[in-house]
């Protein structure tokens, strides 16, 4: 019986190791089959990492990504269609509500095949602007593979993706360059904070249309950094949506390719960014959990009581202007198949708020300790001098990192009739204190003198009267 | 196979080996020239291809900088596929390309106003970096190099437009707000100087009247006559300082009450018989 338990046991361990934190059931959404064979490393890899893969054509008329209003997949990967879009049952609408509904969808492109309209104005909805040529592809004169685009030089080989800018996590950052062959360049819109480039075009690569007659490039679609190869969407849900702009680069031939440039041979880390990129899309990595959240009183000097770490969330709910509070709070990161401590990087800062409409304090939060799979923040300070209903928000939203938005409700009262200092502790009523048992110690001395005084003469007896 | 094997290593071979495929350009004359300056005004130099300009160009507001140049590829004019002008602020590596038209003989043109810059270069507080580059498919060695730098000479009289830093998501200024700040009393000494001097005025108090003969003799004769009265008298009045020190410290409204009224029957009660008692030394003459 025992053993038949522990193999019980051991099955499930085996069925709970390595699964993406939302999900495992993933789509993939491929024309012909037959062009799936190329990618078997991808598949491979996918799969030991403990996804279940269905593989669809969007011509097949059965394919929904819903069944009985929830979602029937979790992630979804969509190749470039050959065909002139995805058909009805992968409309845009219905991409988004996937997303909506916290679905992850990888989408590839690709500068063989032209992109069609349906996924354009998906893109142009999510502000990822497509060059207006549906064929163009992404050059580069200077970085080129010269073993397989001598000519044409439309395989890009590029170092990994630099950091995004200081106080941002890096997923992608591989330890070899990645090849990129005939990618489709997009340019981020400016005013949304949720799109992230992953991988930009280095300084010297631009956009264009292969089929173009023209010799020479006039008005290219866009140039440079600002073509991005890889970028990233982060909808407000956590939900992720990847565009990359080379399917290509998920082929076998490229996973550990040799490649030539500039006279230099290198290998590929197309297989280690394959696998960073679709950790990160459907959520094994830069996923952040909450745990407990707490916040009390200081009073007794005691700065953090971490003795109480293991005991449920009990916060008071009622707080008095000026009291010295402290909070806390436990977050932790999933990193492929677990969870651990989560640490901000470098130049970030978790950060607490105080708000009541607005913050009236904003203060970091330190790691203090860390448990098993997680780290303690913490940060103590003085409630604002107004009362009223406040929050303790701890607002976290980060390129790559799924978005915390904690609050906890509390109300601040004003300071009771007594519980004020009393005068002898300001220093400043001394005089006044003095005045009034000077005044005592002199009415009752005056009371004793008046009642009890013999007159030492008529004149002094006189004098009194007066 | 055979096609696209041999000759790329042939070319990388001869790319190495020689400059003679490789891209350039000669004959390339920069201008800036203002609106209304005639022929021969605002600036004019040679680039060089090889080094960059010594000086800065500056590059006002109403001018328009043209460059024009022949694009070679060894030794012979041809049109490449790419020739930019690439204009790079230096703080933030932000770039902008403006692509040169270049007819079949290798005779390009690019001609930039300040309206053609984003306002990202135009509000640039160090020199652009301006570099040409010039490549095309094949196995030619492309052309990449800093030319010159720009000085971006903006007229004080039109603003640019600066759009609102878009939102992005990161770590945010810290906030340590207070509504009022903690009343402060005076510095102690000189509470400590005027709370002395309140003190001291009731031992002066007291030593004026000794100086006028202020005495306590008739406390005998008084407690002789009325002793329960003039005992009970002084001690309520006494009994009633008490009763507001606790008040002042310990005691609520509630409690105060009920001994002030008990202590206040006390001294109406034997303070008639008390003052009796002192009017009858007054009109005994004694007072």
């Amino acid at each position: 019986m025992r053993w038949l338990l522990s193999f019980l046991l051991l099955a499930l361990l085996g069925a709970v190791q390595a699964l993406s934190s939302s999900g495992s059931r993933l789509l993939v959404v491929i024309e012909e089959l037959e062009e799936k064979e190329k990618y078997s490393q991808f598949w491979g890899d996918l799969k030991s990492r403990g996804f279940s893969l269905s593989f669809e054509s969007p011509k097949n008329d059965k394919l929904s990504l819903f069944k009985h209003g929830e979602r029937a997949y979790d992630h979804l990967i969509l190749f470039p269609p050959k065909s002139k879009g995805l058909g009805p049952n992968l409309t845009p609408q219905i991409l988004l509500d996937f997303i909506n509904r916290d679905g992850n969808i990888l989408l590839t492109l690709s500068g063989n095949s032209p992109t069609p309209a349906a996924i354009s104005s998906l893109l142009l909805e999510l502000d990822i602007h497509l060059p207006p040529d549906r064929n163009a592809l992404v050059v580069d004169h200077f970085n080129f593979d010269s073993n397989s685009a001598a000519e044409k030089h439309d395989v890009l080989v590029l170092p990994p993706p630099q950091d995004l800018r200081p106080g941002v996590k890096n997923f992608c950052s591989v330890g070899g360059s990645i090849a990129v062959p005939r990618a489709v360049g997009q340019v981020l819109g400016n005013e949304s904070p949720l799109l992230v480039p992953i991988l930009r075009a280095p300084a010297t690569a631009y956009s264009y249309n292969p089929k173009d007659e023209a010799e020479a490039v006039e008005e290219p679609f866009a140039v440079g950094q600002q073509l991005s190869l890889v970028s990233a969407l982060q909808a407000r849900n956590s939900a992720r949506f990847t565009v990359l702009g080379s399917v290509e680069m998920l082929q076998d031939q490229w996973f550990n390719a040799k490649v030539e440039t500039a006279g230099k041979e290198t290998t590929t880390a197309n297989r280690e960014f394959a696998k960073q990129l679709s950790s990160w899309t459907f959520k094994e990595l830069g996923v952040l959990k909450v745990g407990k959240l707490q916040h009390y009183l200081t009073e007794d000097g005691k700065k953090f009581n971490t003795s109480s770490l293991s005991v449920p969330e009990q916060n008071p709910r009622i707080y008095r202007i000026k009291n010295d509070v402290a909070f806390t709070i436990e977050l932790s990161e999933y990193v492929e198949d677990h969870l651990q401590p989560f640490l901000p990087p470098a130049d970030d800062d978790l950060q607490l708020e105080f708000t009541m409409l607005s913050p009236f304090h904003r203060l970091a939060l330190k790691p203090i300790s860390t448990t098993e799979n997680a780290t303690v923040f913490a940060t103590s300070f003085t409630l604002p001098d107004q009362h009223g209903i406040f929050n303790f928000r701890v607002n976290y939203k980060r390129p790559f990192m799924t978005n915390v938005d904690e609050k906890r409700q509390v109300t601040v009262r004003h300071i009771a009739h007594d519980e004020w200092p009393r005068s002898w502790e300001i220093s400043g009523a001394w005089v006044w204190i003095g005045g009034v048992w000077v005044t005592v110690l002199g009415w009752l001395a005056f009371v004793g003198v008046w009642l009890y005084c013999e007159p030492m003469d008529r004149k002094a007896g006189v004098k009194k009267t007066q | 196979m055979r096609f696209s094997f041999i000759p790329s290593l042939l070319v990388t071979a001869v790319g190495i080996a020689s400059a003679a495929s490789s891209w350039g350009f000669e004959d390339a004359t920069l201008s800036v020239q203002g609106k209304g300056a005639g022929v021969g005004g605002g600036v004019k130099e040679k680039l060089s291809a090889d080094a960059p300009l010594s000086q800065d160009v500056p590059f006002g507001a109403s001018d328009t900088l043209k460059i024009i140049l022949t694009t070679t590829e060894g030794k012979n004019a041809k049109r490449p596929h790419q020739a930019f002008l690439t204009l790079t602020e230096q703080k933030t590596g932000l770039e902008e390309s403006y692509a040169f038209s270049v007819k079949e003989s290798g005779k390009g043109k690019v001609e930039l106003t300040h309206k053609d810059l984003p306002f990202q270069l135009l509000t640039s507080s160090s020199p652009l970096k301006a570099s040409l580059v010039i490549a095309s498919f094949g196995s030619s060695t492309p052309y990449k190099r800093h030319v010159f730098d720009l000085t971006i000479k903006l007229d004080p009289n039109v603003p640019i437009w600066v759009p609102d830093e878009p939102v992005r998501y990161g770590k945010r200024e810290e906030i340590h707000h207070i509504f009022r700040s903690d009343p402060t009393s005076p510095p102690k000494i000189i509470t400590l100087v005027f709370t002395a001097a309140v003190v001291a005025a009731l031992p002066a108090l007291f030593g004026v009247w000794l100086t006028l003969g202020a005495n306590v003799n008739h406390l005998q004769k008084a407690l002789g006559a009325a002793p329960v009265s003039h005992a009970l008298f002084f001690g309520s009045i006494v009994a009633l300082e008490g009763i507001f020190f606790m008040y002042y410290t310990r005691w609520n409204l509630f409690q105060t009450l009920p001994p002030a009224v008990a202590v206040g029957v006390v001294a109406f009660l034997s303070g008639s018989r008390a003052l009796s008692e002192v009017q009858e030394r007054r009109l005994a003459g004694l007072r």
